[in-house]
């Protein structure tokens, strides 16, 4: 990896720059939050932003995706290409750029899925430091730093930014488009003191320990229940994670009836019907066991696979959540037992 | 298959269905039909092995897709068997469907039963209902290498005689002695003399060597825990008792998310766990 530090007043350079050779996707402003959206202009660019009500999963995992078209006379497929289109996505944090990492392992793991490859090679990401909000809490899992999966990643020095440069074309990138200078020492100093300033910033560390185990040896624990009763299983939660990946397929046919589309479409383990089979039967019948199917699969099914747990700390399902249901209350309903709530 | 499909097409996406044609349909009962099938490209058709146990997603489009095992053996080349019985959309269009018609096949998928482990040793295979399908994938290949395998047991439980699955071939195999074969029916009618009440009753009439047998089940859910039970009050090590699970299940290859079972995927994980497996997945049994 190489450094280079840049001066803020440059960043619309370098989205002009890039917005040349690529879409540029970036949060924006939308009322009092913010969303990824294109950069028309440079300065609607807002660097300052908390987080966004939706991850930039949409851009890899459309909440709608067509697969392929069809033709039902033969039973036969008209078109599967996956295309995407070169973009940026600009101002992605730590948690979101682990998330997506995430993500690979099981889309480009064995059974490589074409579509989501296709975006995640035509898509360069710029990631950008951040400082936490209440309900982060990325620490616990050490997604609160990234040291891979990213083009260029921005810490924020006050007046200029400390520039992480991962890939050739991050490199290259950053040469074409804007003026940028070597570090000197006092830069690095700097960088370390923003790093120490941001950890300290965090609330209280979540405890996690022993967790996996615990979600079995407390797999019958009345918390589940109580969370049960709370939960509306609206699926808030699994649509705003940057991790959560489960999707339903279905056939739309054209007006015509003689072809039309497979599409795949985001869903949730938190709907009843998620886990129906033939004859009537339902897997996860009560929102109890919907609910813990959540937090059982993100922090030891997944982890049984990948060894990590499939949650960057993001807070989005916190805010989301109508029924005041987050991670950091549950883990620590688990792990220090209902009473220390 | 259009000529411009092309083998390296099939296989960039795994999603992709792959041609096959019907070549034969049986009418196995009211609800049951045995589909035969061949994938129409060559290559394809030389690439697709499996083992028993495993499953592939039927697809039609316009309505959707079906896991459903493979009921052949794998020894027979180039033909893909599928029991299927009429449960919804998907298997009722297939129902439908006539001899020389087009379907899509995607698979074969997941981990099926341990045939090298098992052979040399003796096998009792418990069915239940439809469950006798993708156990007959594996009596057909144990029948294949006969000789490798000492007794071989097929315990077979229905609702009612009328359906008793593959009724003709087991009466032939028991007739040649190459498996002892013990049936038994819920609801006996006129034409019923053999046994009546569940399956786990058959217990009583086998003898099983715990050292040298493997154990294979399968049928509808609640059916596991009882024969386990059996199978353990036989002494049989839990690592050897083998069980499929059906789960929901969207994309077979560990990608949707709903065959979720425990912390693990029917789909890639299984469907065929052990029980020591089993008894280590959340609310598997
Ligand atoms: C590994 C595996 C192997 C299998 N092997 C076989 C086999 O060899 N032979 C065989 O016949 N079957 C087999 N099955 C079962 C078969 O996959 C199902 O019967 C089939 O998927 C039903 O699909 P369908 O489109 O026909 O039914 P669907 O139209 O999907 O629905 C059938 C029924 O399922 C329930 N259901 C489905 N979707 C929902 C929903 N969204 N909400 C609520 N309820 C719902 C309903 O009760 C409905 O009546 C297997 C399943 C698995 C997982
Ligand atoms: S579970 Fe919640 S905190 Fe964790 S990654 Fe998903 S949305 Fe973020
Ligand atoms: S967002 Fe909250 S209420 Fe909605 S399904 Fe998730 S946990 Fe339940
Ligand atoms: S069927 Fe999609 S993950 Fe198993």
């Amino acid at each position: 990896m190489f450094f280079r530090v840049m001066d803020k007043a440059r960043i619309a350079d370098l989205v002009r720059g890039l917005s040349t050779e690529y879409e540029v996707i970036g949060p924006v402003a939308k009322g009092e939050r913010f969303t990824f959206s294109v950069i028309e202009d440079p300065a609607d660019l807002r660097l300052d932003f908390d987080t966004t009500i939706l991850p930039p999963k949409k851009f890899f995992f459309p909440p709608e995706e067509r697969m392929m078209r069809f033709r039902v006379a033969d039973n036969e497929v008209v078109d599967d290409e996956a295309f995407a289109s070169p973009r940026v996505l600009f101002g992605l944090h730590p948690c979101d750029i682990n998330a997506l990492l995430l993500m690979d392992n099981v889309f480009l793991g064995e059974f490589e899925d074409p579509y989501y490859k296709a975006y995640r090679d035509a898509t360069l990401l710029v990631g950008v430091s951040c400082s936490p909000r209440e309900t982060c809490f990325c620490n616990a899992w050490d997604t609160d730093e990234v040291h891979w999966g990213f083009d260029i990643f921005l810490t924020d020095l006050g007046d200029r930014y400390f520039v992480s440069v991962r890939s050739v074309m991050g490199a290259e990138l950053l040469d074409r488009h804007v003026e940028t200078s070597p570090i000197t020492a006092e830069d690095t100093a700097e960088f370390q003191a923003v790093v120490r300033e941001f950890k300290r910033a965090f609330p209280a560390k979540l405890d996690t320990s022993q967790l996996p185990l615990l979600l079995d040896a407390k797999f019958d624990d009345p918390v589940w229940d109580e969370l049960g009763e709370r939960c509306l299983s609206c699926g808030a939660c699994s649509m705003v994670c940057p991790t959560c990946y489960c999707f339903d397929v279905r056939d739309d046919l054209d007006p015509d009836q003689r072809s039309g589309e497979r599409k795949r479409v985001w869903d949730s383990c938190q709907f009843s019907e998620f886990s129906a089979v033939a004859h009537g039967q339902t897997f996860r019948e009560s929102r109890a066991s919907r609910v813990k199917y959540r937090y059982y699969h993100k922090q030891w099914g997944y982890l049984s696979k990948f060894e990590r747990v499939l949650c960057v700390g993001c807070g989005r399902c916190t805010h989301a959540c109508l029924a005041d249901i987050s991670p950091r209350e549950v883990v620590t309903a688990l792990v220090e037992g209902s009473e220390a709530r | 298959m259009t000529a411009s499909t092309t083998y390296r097409q099939l296989k960039a996406n795994p999603y992709r269905p792959w041609p096959a044609r019907i070549t034969s349909i049986v009418d196995l009962t009211e609800k049951e039909k045995l589909i035969e099938m061949r994938l129409i490209d060559e290559a394809a058709r030389e690439a697709f092995s499996f083992d028993a146990g495993q499953f592939v997603e039927v697809s039609l489009f316009g309505v959707g897709e079906a896991p459903i095992s493979i009921s052949s053996a794998p020894s027979k080349q180039g033909f893909i068997e599928l029991c299927v019985r009429r449960a919804g959309d998907v298997t009722s269009a297939l129902h439908q469907k006539q001899c020389g018609d087009i379907i899509g096949i995607r698979g074969p998928f997941g981990r099926g039963f341990p045939f090298p482990e098992m052979k040399g040793h003796d096998v009792l295979l418990v069915a239940g209902g439809l469950g006798i399908a993708p156990l007959k994938s594996l009596i057909n290949h144990i029948h294949d290498d006969r000789h490798d395998f000492g007794n071989v047991t097929i315990l077979y439980g229905a609702k009612n005689p009328s359906e008793i699955l593959f009724r003709q071939q087991f009466d032939m195999w028991k007739h040649r002695e190459d498996f002892e074969l013990i049936m038994t029916v819920d609801q006996p009618d006129e034409t019923w003399d053999d046994e009546v009440g569940l399956v786990t009753k058959l217990f009583d009439r086998i003898d099983v060597d715990p050292a040298r047998t493997y154990g294979a089940i399968c049928g509808p859910p609640v059916m596991y825990r009882y024969v386990i039970d059996e199978m353990r009050k036989k002494e049989m090590d839990a690592d050897r008792i083998y069980v499929s699970f059906e789960r929901r299940m969207k994309c077979g290859i560990g990608k949707c998310g709903h065959c979720g079972v425990g912390h693990q995927y029917a789909c890639i994980d299984g469907p065929v766990f052990n029980y020591w497996e089993a008894m280590n997945l959340q609310e598997a049994i």
